[in-house]
């Protein structure tokens, strides 16, 4: 492998030499080994063997394997029905062709697909669906992309060649007689030749038998791309030949049906019989790809508040692609464990606790150096001990089982308790925290919760609610922890001391709750102290401020205190379950990330930054700050700027110029430009020679200028204008 | 002759003459074919159907060869003589093009003089656009091959729109009328047979027996006569197309049918019937012509209002202002966009002319005339001058634009190649009320930042 050493920061493909000799040779190898082999020519042994290595991949293989699955069940339903559409259109036209009815054989069976606006995601899909038929054996399958199908001609041949050949290696059949057919067809088949004729005698050869007959599926993923001429002319070509050859027809729309209509006249809509289908909107998969995989509690690895909320911002606001989702999140998990093999620590407890042992010094040292280590050593009040914590290593070695366990069954808890309170305050009236999960997790994870405006906001409407209501809702909500806990924490290791822990505070919230029920509305004329303690610090801090606002505060507190001497059973009852869950549930468990307990850096990943300079391109600002400040990305001693706007003159010249032309407006006099050229190049030079050099420009600083124009020209920033001779237009602004 | 249209007449009713014309010309293989004959009518007037049986019936009876192609599949000349030789029998020779295709028929002649040669053209009008030897050559055929032989062409145009420069030699023309109302009920009716078996059969599996006898019983031609009279009074006048009827009559004889098994309409009690099926034949007359099939169980009709689909469409956020900046970009002039988006853009002096020229242009809105384009770069300023918050100009935010133009959100005017310089043009292609409804669902007022309401 060739080092990468160059002076541009870019993406180095290195091709798996591999793959092309391995696909020469039919030995059937699986994928997994294939991939595998191509990660370690690509990172090499010495990044292989670490520790961390070995936890990552395990890790992502868990995750990967879960979203796999959770995907495939959620698109389960349409993609059974789809097959079912697709097989039973086959056996249609096997029907239609015995009737009599020359008008029904026209008609071309087609499903389509409303998918969402991102079409890339959805290949995958689609994938999935020719995976399936295949299986099947019932249908014979072509991906039809726009970009093969800019003129008729090249959608039939693609579409042809893409029947015939392309997936003839894919499915291997049983019988030999027909493999070796398959093997002449391919051997004759050039592109020119794949005409609707050649289909024709194909099918007959291959599945000209009754008992063969296969469905030919056409799949066209992106519907809205194509134009729409070429497409009205390949459906009436596939509906004249419907007759012949079962072909089903298969649309993916990514806005609505609307779009089918309006591409598709009368004279060609008529020729097909439509059927829709549905699939999961992409913002529901997020969340339940969210729920059920990122905020299990199967998994070590967790994101911070903020990394988790760019997640989902990306998708949200920009692109609708849960690939990409899953994908960002893998960088996230790659730049965790790459941190060193401290990392390696984040994984179940057992396993752990077995890492723990093949820790060197320098990695002890990494944990040291953990944000949250220093309160952890603050709070110990021996000093041998402190002293054994930061320089003996087998000393923390021992004492570190204790702090990971607490870390886990820390973020175990969170999670249980976040299910409450997800219950609790999902569903409140204009839902002030987030009614989602993950917007929960976001808020709780990011600043102290009780602390915030919303969070009060939630706690005044439970405390107005009915008690029925209020009633039902903290049974409901105990209820789907209890469920949580039972379904998803127990089989976990630890995950039996989480639910002692969580069941003790259920239980006590169950006869608090039977409190509440029991508590009648009758007035009592005593005030309980916690409410009153709470309500009066406020005031007391509000009483410096203008006397209107003065005497509305005192108004207020007045009727405040008029409210507490009348106030119920009912509402005590209900304050002190309230004041519980805040103190037990929520100020206990959902801690923001700065109380989480020490260590927790080893299992959340929080750097942000780093994060989205990689995953986001920002070009523009690249360029910028290449063409602005060349030092940043060349690291050289000469051109190192005080200031931003400075021009120097052993910048490259293309920097140089550009920076010229940020000065400039619209339009930009070459003349002009030269003359700032030249007099940036010869400030850098000695003052002496000046004289001469005025009124003759140097050929070489022309050349050199002329040069660097062109260049800036080539990278799109400027123009050379048409309407005013020797003058550049901005392109940029 | 005779023969030929005894066995087409009761396939194709009220075709009698049609067929009689076609018999006449090329019913005899054995008399010399007329060079080409051109068949013309609306869609649905049976062109097709009638030519193929035709043409089958005549390969069975005589010693005739038969071609039938669908000019739409052959996209280049080649593939069209291939298929013509293919079908006429000749599979092995090969010709490029229409010289050496000529040749091969020519050669033909030495072997069998006697024999007759039929080749029909489906959806003729596309002839035109292919090379220019093309239609003269097959309109000349039977001169240039000196064989018995009769092109038919087919198409939906009369053949005045085939004149071109050059001229082409005449050829005899052969109208399908629409049907009237009385031979679309005669045509209808023809599939009594069929749907009756079908519902007998239907109920022969639900084995029902009650259902069953009364199935037998009620289904006369009479009873379905009348249904057809219902039909036809709601359907007639939206659509004449026969097979689009005959579809839309099958589905909803479902349901007229309904009550009569139930037993709770006497199948004699016409008003009754009618007026338990208006409802749902007038909801199939909004959805004839889409031709989607609703799987069962799923009945509800698709609301197409704009709002709805307005609110259906996923959109991620960025995406949705992307679009709003887009439409105000293509509805105001670019004048004006200092005016709207800058704050202090400072006091505009109201003149009597401009007063007046707004006035006079009030039925010019700009909202109404349909969108201008815009380049990119407007674009992005617009869509940084409505959002409140502050967003890098990434690309992902940039790939939501190329998003766009795939969904046909927005279009290219113009530039298409040249995006990197900047010459660009976009159009957005939505209306409207597709954007207030977009604007809606971001709490985002369209109508405040356009000219034509300001």
């Amino acid at each position: 492998m060739d080092p990468t050493i160059s002076v541009s920061k870019g993406c180095f493909v290195f091709k798996n030499g591999a793959t092309r000799s391995n696909k020469k040779t039919p030995t059937k190898r699986k994928r997994s080994g294939q991939e595998s082999e191509a990660t370690s020519s690509l990172l090499g042994k010495e990044v292989t063997s670490q520790p961390f290595y070995a936890a990552y991949t395990e890790c992502w293989s868990q995750l990967q394997s879960h979203i796999v699955q959770l995907q495939t069940e959620s698109n389960a339903r349409t993609l059974q029905q789809l097959v079912e559409f697709v097989t039973e259109g086959g056996e249609r036209v096997g029907v239609g062709e015995c009737s009599r009815f020359a008008t029904t054989t026209e008609i071309l069976p087609t499903a389509a697909l409303l998918t969402g606006i991102n079409q890339p995601d959805h290949l995958k899909q689609f994938e999935t669906l020719t995976q399936r038929l295949h299986e099947l054996q019932a249908a014979r399958v072509c991906v039809l992309q726009s970009r093969d199908c800019a003129t008729l001609k090249a959608a039939v041949e693609s579409m042809v060649y893409n029947l015939i050949e392309a997936l003839s290696a894919g499915t291997a059949d049983t019988q030999l007689d027909d493999e070796d057919e398959r093997d002449r067809d391919r051997k004759r088949l050039r592109r020119s030749q794949c005409t609707l004729k050649q289909l024709n005698s194909w099918y007959a050869n291959n599945f000209g038998a009754a008992a063969m007959k296969r469905a030919l599926v056409v799949i066209l993923p992106d519907f809205e791309c194509f134009n729409a001429s070429v497409l009205q002319d390949f459906i009436l070509i596939l509906s004249a030949q419907c007759g012949r050859l079962p072909f089903v027809l298969v649309l993916g729309v990514a806005t609505a049906m609307t779009a089918v209509h309006s591409t598709l006249p009368y004279h060609v809509s008529s020729k097909i019989k439509l059927r829709v289908f549905q699939t999961q909107p992409a913002p529901t998969g997020l969340n339940e790809l969210l729920d059920k995989v990122l905020l299990s509690p199967k998994y070590a690895f967790h994101l911070s508040g903020k990394a988790f909320k760019f997640l989902t911002h990306i998708f949200l606001y920009y692109d609708f692609s849960i690939h990409g989702f899953i994908q960002g999140f893998k960088y996230c998990l790659m730049e965790h464990y790459f941190a060193g093999n401290a990392f390696a620590l984040c994984t179940n407890y057992s396993q752990a606790l077995g890492r723990i042992k093949q820790l060197t010094h320098d990695d002890v040292e990494t944990i040291r150096r953990l944000p949250s280590f220093r309160p952890y050593v603050e709070q110990i009040n021996d000093c041998k001990r402190i002293i054994a914590v930061l320089t003996d290593d087998d000393y923390l070695k021992k004492k570190l089982p204790q702090l990971l366990r607490d870390c886990l069954l820390h973020f175990m808890l969170f999670r249980c308790s976040l299910e409450f309170f997800t219950e609790l305050v999902g569903d409140l009236p204009r839902c002030p925290l987030g009614k989602l999960r993950r917007e929960l997790y976001v808020n709780c994870l990011n600043k102290p919760i009780t602390q915030q405006p919303e969070y009060k906001e939630c706690w005044q409407m439970l405390s107005f609610m009915s008690k029925d209501e209020f009633s039902a809702k903290v049974s409901k909500a105990i209820a789907s922890t209890e469920q949580f806990l039972s379904e998803q924490v127990v089989p976990l290791e630890l995950g039996e001391a989480c639910a002692d822990v969580m069941r003790k505070e259920l239980q006590s919230l169950k006869t608090l709750l039977n409190d509440v029920e029991l508590a009648t509305m009758e007035l009592q004329p005593q005030a309980s102290d916690s409410t009153s303690l709470a309500d009066a610090r406020p005031l007391a801090d509000l009483k410096q401020v203008a006397s209107r606002q003065q005497l509305k505060e005192q108004l207020l507190q007045r009727s405040k205190q008029d409210r507490q001497q009348s106030i119920s059973e009912y509402a005590r009852a209900l304050n002190k379950i309230l004041d519980h869950i805040e103190t037990h549930l929520v100020l206990a468990h959902l801690r923001p990330l700065q109380n989480a307990p020490p260590l927790h850096e080893l299992y959340v990943f929080s750097d942000i930054s780093t994060v989205r300079r990689n995953i986001i391109g920002a070009p523009r600002a690249a360029l910028h700050t290449a063409l602005n400040n060349p030092h940043f990305y060349m690291q050289c001693k000469c051109c190192e700027l005080q200031d931003q706007s400075q021009l120097v003159s052993t910048m490259p010249d293309l920097s140089v110029v550009y920076k010229l032309h940020l000065e400039c407006g619209r339009m930009i006099n070459l003349f002009d430009w030269l003359q700032a050229f030249r007099s940036v190049l010869r400030a850098g030079e000695e003052q002496d020679e000046l004289e001469p050099a005025q009124e003759q420009i140097d050929p070489q600083v022309q050349a050199r200028f002329t040069r660097a124009v062109a260049e800036l020209q080539f990278l799109g920033y400027i123009k050379m204008s048409k309407r005013k001779t020797d003058h550049a237009t901005r392109l940029t602004w | 002759m005779e023969k030929l249209c005894a066995a087409l007449n009761p396939q194709f009713p009220c075709r009698e003459a049609a067929i009689t014309t076609l018999g006449e010309l090329i019913g005899d293989c054995n008399e010399a074919y007329p060079p080409a004959i051109y068949l013309f009518g609306h869609s649905g007037t049976g062109k097709t159907a009638l030519t193929k049986s035709f043409l089958q019936q005549c390969q069975k009876q005589q010693n005739v060869h038969i071609a039938q192609l669908n000019a739409i599949e052959c996209y280049s000349t080649k593939i069209m003589i291939e298929n013509v030789l293919d079908a006429l029998g000749m599979q092995q020779q090969t010709a490029e093009n229409m010289l050496e295709f000529v040749e091969q028929l020519r050669s033909w002649h030495e072997r069998d003089p006697r024999c007759g040669f039929l080749i029909a053209i489906d959806n003729a009008e596309r002839l035109r656009d292919m090379d220019a030897n093309v239609l003269p050559v097959l309109l000349r055929l039977q001169q240039l091959t000196s064989l018995n032989l009769c092109v038919l062409l087919l198409s939906q145009l009369p053949f005045e729109k085939y004149y071109n420069k050059t001229g082409l030699s005449e050829i005899i023309t052969l109208h399908l009328g629409q049907y009237n109302k009385a031979e679309t009920l005669r045509i209808l009716s023809t599939d009594f047979d069929q749907v009756r078996q079908q519902l007998l059969l239907l109920q022969q599996q639900q084995q029902d027996a009650q259902r069953l006898a009364i199935c037998e019983k009620a289904l006369t031609p009479d009873f379905y006569s009348n249904y057809l009279n219902l039909f036809l009074s709601v359907f007639y006048k939206a659509c004449r197309d026969v097979p689009e009827l005959r579809l839309t009559a099958r589905k909803c004889f479902g349901i007229y049918m309904d009550p009569v098994l139930d037993g709770s309409v006497e199948c004699t009690d016409v008003s009754r019937l009618w007026r338990h099926i208006a409802g749902p034949l007038r909801a199939a007359l909004t959805q004839i012509y889409m031709r989607i099939e609703k799987p069962l169980g799923e009945t509800e009709i698709e609301d197409q209002s704009v709002r709805k689909l307005a609110q259906s469409l996923e959109l991620p956020y960025y995406g949705k202002y992307l679009l709003i900046a887009a439409f105000l970009a293509s509805h105001n002039s670019a004048k004006q966009d200092k005016r709207l988006f800058v704050k202090n853009h400072g006091k505009q002096r109201k003149r009597m002319q401009t007063v007046n020229a707004r006035a006079k242009n009030a039925e010019k809105m700009s909202t109404t005339l349909g969108p201008k384009s815009f380049s990119i770069d407007r674009l992005l300023a617009i869509f940084y001058a409505i959002l409140d918050e502050k967003v890098g100009l990434t690309c992902n935010l940039l790939s939501q634009i190329s998003t766009l133009v795939h969904l046909k959100l927005l279009g290219f005017v113009s530039g298409e190649q040249n995006i990197m310089d900047g010459s660009a043009k976009l159009q957005c292609t939505v209306g409207l009320e597709f954007v207030l409804y977009i604007g809606k669902v971001v709490g985002f007022n369209v109508r405040q930042y356009l000219c034509d309401f300001m």
